[in-house]
């Protein structure tokens, strides 16, 4: 769920470009300079990704996955995921300009905190990674929920409830997200091993992680 | 005290429904009229590729100067977003329809943002009525025993006001950056002081949506072609995991031979420049004409309201 224009207050939306900035800027400088043409592709694979829908009983929900970005790409995931989500706001209108900012971090810092937390415990077992994929896929979209209802209650009291209801009707996309993610990281374990190693790091962070 | 108006509880069903009801009309409305417009579903338009046709003088909007435009649009949603009344947000979706006039955009693309916009803000119409805390001097509809919930007019105008922020923004979108190129967008905001990569990484990321899209419809088809329908169970979900990491092994997989082509073909780090930038009397009087409004917005809903 991207936040549209006009809901959050003008020193929440400036505070989330500021933030979000710093935050490219550092993940950027995380990334090997060479790597970024890549990474720009790689982003194009997420965004379509992310358009998939899973039908949910009558209605259906379509994929976040920012814990499975931050898995795949480490660090570099925010930059990945700021330069995604200015392409859906730029083209697609999904999440305001205004909104910009705050969406980005919304989806980009879950991301990062789950690739840090898969590497760190992925162990090498293919079973524990998938475990592991499934929890931090489960627990980025967690995050990015909360997220998502502590800007709303920025905006004041009247969006208290609002927050509440976005936050209850994430629950089953959590539990999607979990179980996509882990049958997910199962399959590159199985296909491409490789890539569970965070790709474009700078090689002495790389692969000791 | 709040304003309590009791009313029957068959009217309360009648209350959710009717805003469900309108967003469900103006959706289907919105999809029908981009079928017309000959925009098939699910195929956006693809500004990487320059049109044909040479209207880059076409018409106001076309010749002012993008850097010029990137600011003022910038400048004016934030001025916009910040509006509190829903009378001054009406005015900026005028003045935004203006600019859609003026800029002859085309309407199906406009139609394909309102289409995108309408999930969030229909949640915020339903939602908000219902659970915004009531405050002395509103408006509360009560409905029948039921003591836990009621409808206030204040989360409804609230909600209303919000949308048609969103809705103001959106409409400008198209005139201020569908009419330029969306490289020379790019160009003008590496100008502006945005690191020239990141630009890049825009074009190129906009680039390779489209390519893994058509990858991702290629294989949706042939799961298609297997038998595969998607239903509420784990055989779905597994299968939509399998196809996602089939997209993440396809998609490293090109980067290595999309940078090694780009090199191939000379590539230092940057895109050769589309055009040049000028900018004149005209652009800077468009530009402060536009931000003026903004602020006679702000001045109206701040001051006079």
């Amino acid at each position: 769920m991207h936040i549209s224009d006009g809901v959050l207050p003008t020193y929440v939306t400036v505070g989330g470009y500021v933030i979000s900035a710093t935050l490219v800027a550092w993940s950027a400088r995380k990334t090997r300079s060479q790597d970024l043409p890549k990474l720009a592709v790689v982003t194009a694979a997420f965004f379509v990704a992310s358009l998939i829908h899973i039908p949910l009983g009558p209605t259906s929900a379509h994929l976040l996955i920012p814990g499975l970005t931050g898995a795949l790409l480490g660090p570099p995931a925010f930059l990945s995921i700021g330069l995604g989500l200015l392409l859906q706001s730029l083209l697609f209108q999904f999440g305001g300009l205004t909104a910009l900012g705050a969406n980005t971090l919304m989806m980009g810092l879950p991301a990062v905190i789950c690739g840090w937390i898969f590497q760190r415990f992925k162990g090498q077992k293919r079973m524990r990674q998938v475990i592991v994929g499934g929890l931090v896929g489960a627990l980025g979209t967690a995050m990015a929920a909360l997220f998502l209802a502590s800007l709303l209650v920025t905006g004041g009291e009247d969006f208290l409830g609002v927050a509440k209801i976005a936050l209850l009707a994430h629950i089953p996309v959590i539990i999607i997200e979990g179980t996509v993610s882990a049958f997910t990281i199962g399959f590159l374990a199985r296909v491409k091993p490789d890539l569970l190693r965070a790709a474009f790091m700078p090689a002495s962070k790389g692969t000791n992680a | 005290m709040p304003d309590i108006i009791h009313t029957p509880l068959w009217q309360l069903p009648l209350l959710i429904l009717m805003p469900l009801g309108c967003i469900a009309a103006v959706v289907i409305y919105l999809r029908r009229l981009a079928h017309r417009k000959q925009i098939p579903r699910g195929e956006d338009p693809d500004w990487s590729v320059p049109s044909l046709g040479d209207d880059t003088d076409a018409t106001l909007l076309h010749r002012w100067d993008v850097r010029a435009k990137i600011v003022t649009l910038l400048v004016y949603s934030f001025a916009v977003a910040s509006l509190e009344h829903l009378t001054p947000s009406l005015f900026a979706i005028i003045l935004s329809l203006a600019a859609m006039a003026i800029a002859r955009v085309s309407v199906a693309r406009v139609l394909l943002r309102l289409l995108a916009l309408s999930g969030f803000l229909g949640m915020l119409l339903v939602v908000l009525p219902f659970t915004v805390p009531m405050h002395s001097g509103d408006t509360v509809l009560l409905f029948g025993e039921i003591q836990w919930l009621s409808f206030n007019v204040r989360g409804l105008l609230l909600a209303v006001t919000i949308a048609a922020k969103a809705v103001a923004i959106a409409l400008l979108m198209e005139p201020l950056l569908g009419t330029a190129p969306l490289p020379v967008t790019l160009n003008g905001l590496a100008r502006l002081g945005l690191p020239e990569m990141a630009g890049q990484m825009v074009l190129l990321s906009y680039r390779y949506v489209h390519v893994f899209l058509h990858e991702a419809r290629r294989m949706a088809g042939g799961m298609r072609a297997r038998g595969f329908r998607k239903r509420t169970d784990l055989h779905t979900l597994q299968t939509i995991a399998g196809f996602l990491g089939m997209l993440f092994v396809r998609s490293f997989e090109r980067t290595e031979r999309v940078y090694d082509a780009m090199r191939a073909r000379g590539y230092t780090g940057r895109f050769p420049e589309q055009g040049e930038f000028r900018l004149q009397g005209r652009d800077m009087l468009l530009a402060s004409a536009w931000i003026l409004a903004g602020g006679a917005l702000i001045a109206y809903d701040r001051i006079i309201l």
